[in-house]
């Protein structure tokens, strides 16, 4: 059976992927002027700063869906068994627009709605590799 | 701004087929050999090459200069021809991208003559199937949460299209159904002959809800190029002259995960991409008669025909139910009169330029339409282009 991609942490991600497998979600924050980036980068968006010391603070996970996909079809082979699954875009609540992206675990027929409420949830691949997902906050 | 002072002086346009039985170079290099015959040029008078040569698979294809993509450099090393200007557009708005590159190098006196390529490949096995099992780099953060690929990526601004608007993915059929009705006309198309139904759409199979297969152009083989000059050059030359009147390429939009594409991106980013459009062509949208909006997913479409203005946003679905794209109408907009990509297969924006082309120069043939102004438009508006053209006299 083919395996889901695993996350290849780099200098810059580790501390990112190491939270994750203690299940904290965190956020790349600008030493600079406090800024949030998903994904992190070289520069601060917002004060763009050439040397923004991001660090991975922890985040709340919680968040509101502003779009989801239904995949039917996946190109990625370790999600055969997956399928179908649900994609959701959602705008955590650290700041406007801080988007992210990850699988819906409610399974592809729970009722969504834009603007519904998530919090985030950890799926556990391989022996200290956690990927974040999301599921609905009970209404 | 290029102001009427560049031209498309000829063009040439290979079959358009799952898979070509020569190399793909070898097509790219039997393809311009036409063009530059058809403009009634000889190669050593070509003198600039411009083009892009992305090949846009999220596969585990390699990318092979001649074999699965061509490069300006590339080909008119295999033409033999010896030119003083070459150059690559490697933006996501690559037949934009290439006709300014193009245009640049004439008004520089650069070039005299430019031969622009596109040449698409469809490799053996799944186009964007990939077998990875590690995710680094920026793919560490989309990949092991399963979003990867094109399809997902216009799946989330479609459905926030869809939810926000009160839209229906059947009307999106209408799309398709235009496409498929004019690429079914063009002979050189992979559909020739081969109209869609509204019911064989709503029977096909969701790939990535609300995407369904016909949303989306199938890959292909396939070659196109056009051969470009000064206006003052043009009137000596054997075809009616199309101008470029003038362009626009995407500023940066917000800085994203990628294939990330939110709605408010797309039309926001957009929007400042049609201004430049219109600032530089200097006409507005109601004085363009051929509007030929890119296709390669269906709610392109909808995206493009809001952000030129041709209805407000969130009006797009009705505007297509309605059959106000339905080329057939008069006075209904026929923006895939020259099938798109979804019509004849993953060619990017080639039969939009294409079209406004053999329209603009009255060599459409009995597909010929009364039109004066041309736009083409490729890839999103956020993120690609626009090219208008004028016809000559
Ligand atoms: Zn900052």
């Amino acid at each position: 059976m083919a395996q889901r991609p695993l996350p290849v942490p780099d200098e810059q991600s580790a501390p990112y992927w190491k939270a994750a497998a203690e299940h904290v979600l965190t956020v790349a924050r600008c030493s600079r002027c406090g800024a949030y980036s998903i994904p992190i980068s070289a520069e601060c968006d917002r004060c763009h700063s050439p040397d923004p010391d991001y660090r991975f603070e922890p985040v709340t996970g919680r968040g509101t869906i502003r779009s989801w996909t239904v995949i039917q079809q996946s190109f990625l082979p370790g999600f055969d068994d997956d399928v179908p699954f649900v994609l959701v875009d959602v705008e955590l609540d650290e700041q406007p627009d801080l988007r992210m992206i990850g699988r819906l675990l409610d399974g592809a027929n729970a009722p969504r709605h834009l603007g519904d409420r998530v919090t985030v949830a950890f799926e556990d691949l391989a022996p200290g590799s956690s990927v974040p997902a999301f599921t609905l906050d009970a209404t | 701004m290029s102001n009427d002072q560049v031209a498309i002086v000829g063009y040439a346009q290979s079959q358009v087929q799952r898979h070509a039985e020569q190399p793909l170079g070898e097509l790219a290099v039997e393809t311009s050999r036409r063009a530059i015959a058809d403009a009634g040029l000889e190669i050593g008078q070509v003198d600039g090459f411009v083009g892009s040569a992305m090949f846009p698979t999220a596969g585990a294809h390699a990318a092979i200069d001649g074999v699965s993509m061509v490069t300006p450099e590339w080909l008119a090393q295999h033409l033999g021809a010896q030119p003083r200007y070459s150059a690559g557009y490697h933006g996501m708005g690559q037949i934009p991208g290439s006709v300014a590159l193009a245009v640049d190098a004439i008004l520089a006196g650069e070039a005299d003559y430019v031969l622009m390529h596109r040449a698409l490949h469809n490799p053996a096995g799944s186009y964007h199937g990939n077998p990875t099992f590690e995710a680094g780099g920026f793919a560490q953060w989309t990949a092991p949460q399963g979003f990867f690929g094109p399809l997902a990526m216009i799946a989330l601004p479609y459905t926030e299209y869809l939810q926000r608007y009160g839209a229906s993915r059947s009307t999106t059929a209408a799309v398709a159904v235009e496409a498929r009705k004019n690429g079914a006309r063009i002979p050189w198309s992979h559909w020739y002959e081969r109209a869609l139904t509204e019911e064989e759409y709503l029977a096909a199979p969701i790939l990535a809800d609300p995407i369904c297969r016909y949303d989306c152009d199938i890959p292909v083989d396939g070659a196109a190029a056009f051969v470009f000059t000064s206006a003052e050059r043009a009137v000596d030359l054997p075809n009616r002259p199309v101008y470029v009147s003038g362009y626009a390429l995407a500023q940066p939009p917000p800085r994203r995960l990628a294939l990330h594409w939110p709605l408010d991106d797309i039309m926001g980013a957009g929007a400042d991409t049609v201004r430049n459009l219109w600032e530089d062509s200097g006409v507005g949208p109601t004085d363009v008669d051929l509007p030929q909006l890119y296709d390669g997913f269906s709610p392109l479409v909808y995206f493009w025909l809001e952000a030129l203005g041709y209805c407000s946003p969130g009006e797009a679905h009705e505007l297509v139910r309605g059959g106000g794209i339905d080329s057939d109408v008069p006075g209904a907009l026929p923006v895939l009169s020259g099938g798109g990509a979804l019509g004849n297969g993953r060619m990017h924006g080639i039969p939009q330029m294409l079209e406004c082309y053999l329209q603009l120069s009255g060599r459409a043939g009995n597909r010929q339409r009364d039109a004066t102004i041309g736009l083409a438009s490729h890839a999103a508006p956020h993120v690609g282009g626009a090219v208008v053209y004028r016809s000559g006299v």
